[in-house]
């Protein structure tokens, strides 16, 4: 984080405070890293058991989630942080909010791979599902590093890595609609398969909007709901 | 810890500064300064200052201990004549009236543009005469009618006269800080001022006597062009529209309050007000 | 929150410093009672030294309030006088009283027959007993020819050995140059009545004499207040007027740190300088009247204006430069804002330091022998060309004076110039009160 200069406050106490809050977030955002990782070998690896253990393991997210939201709004009471401190301390709020539930979605991913597993029957969209994931699995990886190195370029590129799994998601659900209307039966079974790439997606969408916020905390400027190309030819470092 | 490498970026940063960062200017200024330069004898305080202090409009004045923002306060109603050694170069102007220049009179800028000071300094004199003083020495008023209308006035404008009205011939010493600041900013407003200039009118006070104060500047605004220097950066958030941050004698930004504590762009400014080693 | 990991430069209180501390702390505690016991026993010593000058001082002096008067039978017989019957004022004025005190002192004791005894006995009478009863004669010209008893001053020898008490008690006396027989003759004087003493106006209404029991101080105390009016109407403008311009307006440059030194080295000048100046500037050049207090008035003046425009400067220095600015952010001219607000909060300190110069005037000779104060002065002076003497100076006349009386009359005109010390002051302190306010 050498850009924003965190360790050169004059108060040592606050360069403690918002070092622990970013070695947190990271934490927080590994831990919620390793429940999408599982959720999805469990759905693709029919494991119900591991399913189970993702399942219960996001208290352990929602836990991290009010830790550092109570933190931050210690360091607000008491710092009233400004400029790069103030808008590190507003990421991070909503970096974790979106982290929650990313959380959450791994969750479901969990329960749903119990039941699929119960029932045998996720076997058949494993191979899309996998591309779907990994893409997903990726671009949280890359939104969470864009986040740690306070990389805008980074942070762009991966918010654009987006289109790529919403194709994805269509061509997903196109094939679970088609088979649906072949196969009415196994109703039950492909709506819960739609469900985890619903979650997919989302997590997805997540991580753009943690790609968004690393934008504003280092340029200062809110780049949401503006123009995808506006964003890039403003923001992205021209090649030398 | 890396603080050597960032003092140095910081002081580069300075070195490098060629002109102020931020758009200086307003439509339809007040007051402006341009290109601005004041010397204490050989020592130069404020380096090619160019600022516009608009109407309806308070500007805060930020930045470390001597860094000229203060003397740059002074300079815009000539409070700095009486030191014999000052000299300022560059053009000042009210409504376009060259400050220094042989139009304006200080006598008469100084009843155009008041001042409140850093120590709340009534005159050893009761409440009624304190607020009387200005229009008396001007001859603002022609009866002792006239007179207790602009001092009934002026008190309730800064929002004391509730307060004292039951004692206007108590001295003005007699009152808390807060009160006697207020006193003092009824005293500015009683000359009938177009700008009031205020030097850490708040260091003194509590923070409920503070709150008091800004809630005034703020009604004040409504008629005055406003420029309030002060060491509180968060006073300055509170009650100002535009901020500019001065260093080492320059004018390193300007720019909306909203703008400067969010998103400075300076990194000399952003250091100041996240509290980094400068 | 949490706490910060290890940090490099700890602040932490040293564990032994308690003992440490403890440790000197009685050495510093007996070093401060021992300064305050200097302190105590410098006052005391002080007060004891302004208890004894004071106390000789009026144990000296007090007597001098006192006079003794003496009753005299004398019978205004026109051939002594060498006056007709109906003798104009002038006829009357010019008469022998000489001869005709003496005929009544031989009167009062027949038995005196001897030349030498006869002198001896007409000393027992002040030569002011003739004016007494001239003055008596001329208010009443049909007394011509009557006998009648008149209250006439002592000597000052008689005087002087009566206040004793050592009539009744000789072992009181100390010195006396009058003979046995004199004292007899008192004693007869005592017992018949005929001797008393009386609270001495004589010296507040007198001018200086020869005769101590006719001396007074009025003159040389009319000469200090017309003097010290002067000085007052002179130094105290000028040095307010300086010191405000020095101080407010002056540029600071080479000229007015010249002016400034100058000024500082004036306080430190002899004050017989000042009189040699004025001898040789307003006596010999300007041609004005020797002796005056109008001359007096002008030296000390020169001597006092330094001591006042140090004393105002820093009265102005010590005003609060925020009210300068409150007046000048108000838009008050610089004269308005000296006059309005800063003059006023001076004004307590500048007076004090009026007083300072003025006290040292009051007390002040050596310049005043220079310029020819230090006459023989009679007359009460009653306008300031007048030739006139001045309290300190008539101090120093009279302590030079062989007459054992005029050794309480000193004390007495020292304990006078005290009291116009203690009088001026309670006026400046009075002043001082009016004008101080708070800020």
């Amino acid at each position: 984080m050498d850009k924003l200069h965190l360790d050169q406050h004059i108060s040592q106490q606050f360069n403690h405070e918002l070092e622990d809050i970013r070695n947190r977030v990271l934490a927080m955002g590994g831990l919620v890293e390793q429940q999408v990782d599982q959720g999805l070998t469990a759905l693709l690896e029919s494991d119900g058991e591991l399913g189970q253990q993702v399942a219960t393991a996001d208290f352990e997210v929602n836990a991290m989630e009010v830790e550092i939201d109570e933190e931050c709004i210690q360091i607000l009471a008491r710092r009233q942080p400004a400029a790069s401190d103030l808008r590190l301390i507003v990421t991070v709020i909503k970096v974790i909010t979106d982290l929650e539930r990313i959380g959450d979605e791994a969750e479901k991913m969990g329960r749903f791979a119990v039941d699929l597993a119960e029932a045998n029957a996720a076997t058949s969209y494993r191979k899309e599902l996998r591309r779907l994931g990994d893409l997903v699995k990726s671009m949280l990886r890359d939104a969470l590093d864009a986040f740690a190195r306070l990389d805008v370029d980074a942070a762009i590129k991966t918010a654009a890595r987006d289109e790529d799994i919403n194709a994805e998601y269509q061509t997903l659900q196109r094939l679970l609609a088609t088979h649906l209307m072949e196969d009415p039966r196994q109703v039950s079974q492909l709506l819960k398969i739609t469900w985890c790439a619903r979650a997919l997606e989302r997590i997805g969408d997540h991580s753009v909007n943690i790609c968004e916020y690393v934008v504003y905390l280092v340029k200062g400027r809110d780049i949401r709901h503006i123009n995808f190309d506006q964003v890039q030819s403003e923001f992205l470092s021209k090649p030398t | 810890m890396n603080t050597k490498s960032n003092t140095s970026a910081a002081s580069d940063a300075f070195d490098n500064l060629k002109e102020t960062v931020g758009v200086v200017t307003v439509d339809d200024p007040k007051m402006s300064a341009r290109n601005v330069d004041v010397f204490y004898g050989e020592k130069q305080a404020i380096y090619d200052v160019s600022l516009d202090i608009a109407n309806n409009e308070v500007i805060a004045m930020i930045g470390p201990s001597g860094c000229g923002k203060s003397t740059f306060l002074r300079c815009l109603n000539r409070m700095n004549d009486s030191i014999p050694t000052c000299r300022v170069t560059g053009e000042m102007s009210l409504d376009g009236e060259d400050l220094y220049g042989a139009g304006l009179d200080p006598v008469l800028l100084r009843a155009r543009v008041g001042m409140v000071f850093q120590k709340p300094n009534p005159f050893a004199k009761s409440i009624y005469d304190n607020v009387a003083y200005g229009p008396r020495i001007h001859g603002l008023a022609s009866n002792r009618a006239e007179l207790d209308d602009i001092v009934i006035s002026s008190l309730q404008k800064a929002g004391l006269h509730e307060e004292v009205q039951d004692r206007l011939d108590a001295p003005g010493t007699s009152l808390s800080g807060g009160q006697q600041q207020r006193l003092c900013i009824a005293r500015t407003i009683a000359v009938s001022p177009e700008v009031i200039l205020m030097d850490e009118p708040c260091s003194a006070l509590d923070p409920i006597a503070t709150a008091r104060i800004e809630e005034l500047i703020d009604e004040l605004r409504e008629n005055y062009a406003i420029a309030i220097v002060t060491h509180s950066m968060q006073q300055a958030a509170r009650v100002s529209q535009r901020t500019a941050y001065f260093h080492l004698g320059k004018l390193v930004e300007v720019g909306s309050t909203n703008n400067i504590f969010t998103n400075p762009r300076h990194e000399l400014t952003e250091n100041y007000i996240t509290g980094r080693f400068g | 929150m949490t706490e910060p990991t290890e940090s490099t430069n700890k602040v932490a209180p040293r564990k032994d410093s308690t003992s440490i501390v403890k440790k000197t702390l009685a050495k510093r505690y007996a070093a401060e009672k021992r300064f305050r016991f200097y302190g105590a026993a410098a006052i005391a010593m002080s007060l004891a030294f302004l208890v004894l000058l004071l106390g000789s001082i009026l144990v000296k002096g007090l007597p001098a309030f006192v006079e003794t008067h003496m009753l005299i039978d004398v019978t205004l017989d026109s051939k002594t006088l060498g006056v007709e019957e109906g003798a104009t004022q002038q006829q009357l004025k010019a008469a022998n009283y000489h001869s005709l005190i003496k005929k009544s002192m031989r009167g009062m004791f027949p038995e005196v027959k001897k030349r030498k005894a006869k002198k001896e006995l007409y000393k027992l009478v002040s030569t002011s007993a003739e004016y007494k009863v001239r003055d008596q004669l001329m208010a009443n010209p049909s007394q011509l020819g009557e006998t009648i008893s008149v209250w006439v001053l002592a000597d000052d020898e008689l005087s002087s050995f009566y206040k004793t008490g050592a009539l009744a008690d000789r072992s009181k006396l100390t010195h006396t140059r009058l003979s046995e027989q004199q004292i007899a003759w008192a004693s007869t004087l005592e017992e018949q009545g005929k001797l008393r003493k009386k609270f001495n106006t004589t010296f507040f209404k007198n001018g200086d004499s020869r005769e101590p029991e006719q001396a007074g101080i009025r003159a040389a105390l009319m000469g200090s207040i017309l003097t010290l009016l002067i000085t007052f109407l002179l130094s105290f403008p000028i040095a307010v007027a300086t010191a405000i311009y020095l101080e407010e307006f002056a540029p600071q440059n080479r000229w007015t740190d010249l002016i400034e030194v100058n000024i500082n080295n004036l306080a430190a000048v002899p004050s017989i300088v000042f009189g040699l100046l004025g001898l040789a500037v307003f006596i010999n050049f300007f041609e004005l009247p020797r002796s005056a207090p109008v001359v007096g008035g002008i030296v000390l003046s020169l001597m006092t204006l330094p001591t006042i425009i140090i004393a105002s400067r820093a009265a102005l220095k010590a005003v609060p430069p925020s009210i300068r600015e409150a007046g000048r952010g108000l838009g008050a001219s610089q004269l308005q804002v000296v006059t309005h607000h800063v003059l006023p909060l001076a004004m307590p300190g500048i007076l004090t330091g009026t007083i300072i110069g003025l006290a040292q005037a009051l007390g002040e000779t050596a310049p005043l022998l220079m310029i020819g104060m230090v006459a023989f002065i009679v007359d009460i002076p009653t306008s300031v060309t007048d030739a006139a003497t001045v309290l300190p100076v008539q101090v120093f006349l009279w302590a030079d004076s062989p007459e054992r009386a005029f050794l309480e009359k000193t004390s007495a005109a020292i304990l006078v110039l005290l009291v116009f010390l203690i009088v001026m002051n309670a006026a400046a302190v009075f002043l001082r009160k009016h004008f101080e306010r708070r800020w």
